[in-house]
């Protein structure tokens, strides 16, 4: 395994994948796709079903051929070159480990694949089976394998071959919530020591969150944004993106008014305001976070009886009555058992704090 | 729970007893004719079948004909399950439509339909002569090769069908994933496809074999006489000696064989199956 390359983070262009057009029998699945990942980055790409996640990354991992566009790796055009010459792994969600062979041979595929004897590659295997604490698993089939050992397996032998570039589809949807929590941090700081540049995708926001350094969010077939985490939740570039990154309060409304960077819009509640300039008359989502919000009168301020005070330990979340489409939600530090069902509380929040969105965009 | 099961084994009693009745019953009894000789147990009839030389040519070339038969078949339908296992829809169902309509022409009418192409003035020789590549015709009906490929072309489905099973059913991801890790095609076919299509390959051969050693009809109609297989000479035995007891004794040989191949087979097709 190569020694770490220097890391470039940011927007670099070590994978760069411009203008990615792909339809299966006619139907479009993405045009236009523009993707940029820097040497050394953990990236995520999160989307709902279907909305082009895998297709991408087999693109990238040339798998599938994309009907327009270009890829480049490291400045070199791979467009063209078939998946066994880019030296790109991947891991795929079923973790697709060769049945007929054991634990040490799968690893030592991609090496046997090189033209290495089956001989030589025993102290690689060993090495990489260590990374992933499995060498005790080395002589097992796979089949005897739990669901995380298997991921394990999968990640050495994607590893072994020092690919330049790691894919990993949905690499934890198979494992149980504790298991997925732990492997995300195993894996996470594994990668980071190797300086791999690595794609996840997933459509857990939680782990794309927790493993990457960028975020893509995509929504059918287009990235909508691609920021840190924190960028990404604090200021995310649509509603879609809102609601698809971590919870929120959201109420659809209508500018009533509009002055110099704050605008007053009604809505099934009451009149709110936030900032930015509108046209009265047009139809905007607003949303705040749920931490944001908060139970006593700010710039905003609602009335709101509950429909629910779930207390989940480190927080208690309350929610609002709301009409269909809207959120009323408010979380409160720790475990507080104040609030009950049918009760009628305050939330207030800021105006800096609140987003808005043209409805439909 | 268990109760339940096996009540439910007991549906298996109908046709249990009807191959006991059919099929396992008579076979016994004819086993047991080739071990007696005037009520008395013997072994005579297997000593003098394997002392005559001619018995042992036919017996021989009945083997050597069943072999080359399932090579030739596997040769063929490899590729075509591999290509039917990758295709979809109208194609699929062409080459579905092809494996099993040819089973329901009669093996006659099909090794008439051969006596056509190989004869002496037949299709095939016409071809070659009038491409110059021969000057006078090529003797290939009543020939060893002829019964082979006609073999090989009536017993195809069986070779195809299984191995396409197993590839259809195989996780295309396998040799995405090869590929990913480096993997060319042809290292791909040789490391992860082909063996993984072996228990699919096990069941083709031993359904080929085992219906190329006890083939009747093929080498009545395309060798003849002439050239005697274990089936047709048990046939001899039965219908123009009336030497029940050879009869006997080449049917149990026969049996004995397939019963041989049958018992390898899934051993092997378990042992490739635990490795999965
Ligand atoms: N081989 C294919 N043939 C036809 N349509 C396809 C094929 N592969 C993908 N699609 C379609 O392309 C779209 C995008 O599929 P893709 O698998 O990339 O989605 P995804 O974002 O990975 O979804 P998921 O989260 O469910 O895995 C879907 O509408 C899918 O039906
Ligand atoms: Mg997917």
């Amino acid at each position: 395994m190569a020694p770490p390359a220097p890391r470039d983070m940011g927007d670099s262009k070590y994978l760069d994948v411009t203008a990615v057009g792909k339809a299966f029998k006619g139907t479009s699945v993405m045009s236009g796709m523009d993707f940029r990942v820097g040497r050394g980055e953990l990236v995520s790409l999160l989307g709902p079903s279907g909305c082009g996640k895998t297709t991408l990354l087999r693109i990238i991992a040339g798998l599938t051929t994309a009907d327009s566009g270009e890829v480049l790796l490291d400045g070199r055009a791979i467009t063209s070159a078939p998946a066994h010459k880019r030296n790109i792994s991947v891991v795929f969600q079923s973790y697709a480990l060769f049945p007929h062979l054991t634990v040490a041979e799968n690893v030592a595929f991609g090496l046997r694949a090189r033209g290495h004897a089956k001989t030589d590659c025993g102290p690689k295997v060993a090495e990489a089976l260590a990374l992933v604490r499995m060498s005790d698993f080395a002589e097992r089939k796979v089949a005897a394998l739990s669901g995380g050992q298997q991921q394990r397996v999968a990640v050495a032998r994607a590893l072994i071959v020092d690919p330049v570039l790691l894919l990993l589809d949905e690499p934890f949807s198979a494992l149980d919530r504790k298991l997925r929590e732990t492997m995300q941090v195993e894996l996470k700081t594994l990668l980071r020591d190797r300086n791999m540049t690595a794609i996840f995708v997933t459509h857990d926001q939680d782990e794309a969150m927790g493993v990457s350094d960028r975020i893509a969010v995509m929504n059918a077939g287009q990235i909508e944004q691609f920021a840190t985490p924190s960028e990404l939740y604090a200021r995310p570039a649509s509603a879609f993106v809102m609601d698809f990154v971590g919870l929120s309060t959201r109420l659809n409304g209508e500018v009533i008014e509009s002055t110099e960077n704050r605008s007053t819009i009604r809505s099934a509640y009451g009149t709110v305001h936030a900032p930015g300039t509108f046209v009265p008359g047009t139809e905007v989502t607003i949303g705040v976070r749920p931490e944001l919000v908060k139970t006593r009168a700010a710039e905003n301020t609602l009335r709101v009886t509950l429909a629910d005070a779930m207390v989940l330990g480190s927080k208690t979340q309350l929610h609002g009555r709301a009409e269909a489409g809207d959120c009323l939600l408010c979380e409160v530090p720790g475990m507080n058992s104040d609030y009950a069902p049918g009760d009628t509380v305050t939330f207030g929040w800021d105006v800096a704090d609140t987003l808005v969105y043209e409805t439909g965009t | 729970m268990t109760g339940r099961a096996e009540r439910i084994g007991l549906l298996a009693l109908p046709g249990l007893s009807f191959l006991a009745v059919i099929y396992a019953l008579p076979l016994f009894m004819l086993l047991l004719k080739s071990v007696q000789i005037d009520g008395q147990f013997s072994f005579a009839e297997y000593v003098a079948f394997f002392s005559d030389s001619y018995n042992l040519s036919v017996l021989w070339r009945t083997l050597r004909v069943a072999l080359l038969t399932t090579g030739l078949a596997l040769i063929i339908a490899y590729p075509t399950a591999i290509i039917m296992a990758r295709a979809k829809g109208f194609w699929l169902s062409v080459f579905l439509v092809a494996m099993v309509l040819p089973m329901s022409v009669g093996v006659v009418v099909k090794a008439f339909a051969w006596t056509i192409l190989f004869r002496t003035r037949g299709v095939l020789n016409d071809t070659l002569m009038s491409l110059g590549i021969t000057d006078a015709p090529i003797r290939m009906l009543f020939t060893e090769t002829a019964l082979i490929i006609g073999a090989a072309n009536v017993f195809l489905p069986f070779m195809v069908l299984p191995i396409y099973a197993v590839l259809r059913q195989m996780d295309s991801r396998l040799p995405e994933a090869a590929a990913s890790l480096g993997a060319t095609p042809v290292f791909r076919f040789m490391n992860v496809t082909f063996p993984l299509s072996l228990p699919g390959v096990v069941a083709g051969c031993a359904f080929t074999f085992s219906l190329a050693i006890s083939m009747y009809v093929i080498p009545s109609l395309i060798v003849g006489e002439r050239q005697q297989t274990l089936s047709m000479l048990t046939a001899r035995s039965f219908l123009y000696l009336r030497n029940e007891a050879l009869g006997a004794t080449i049917s149990s040989i026969l049996l004995l064989i397939a019963i041989s191949v049958v018992l390898t087979s899934s051993w092997a097709a378990n042992r490739l199956g635990a490795r999965q």
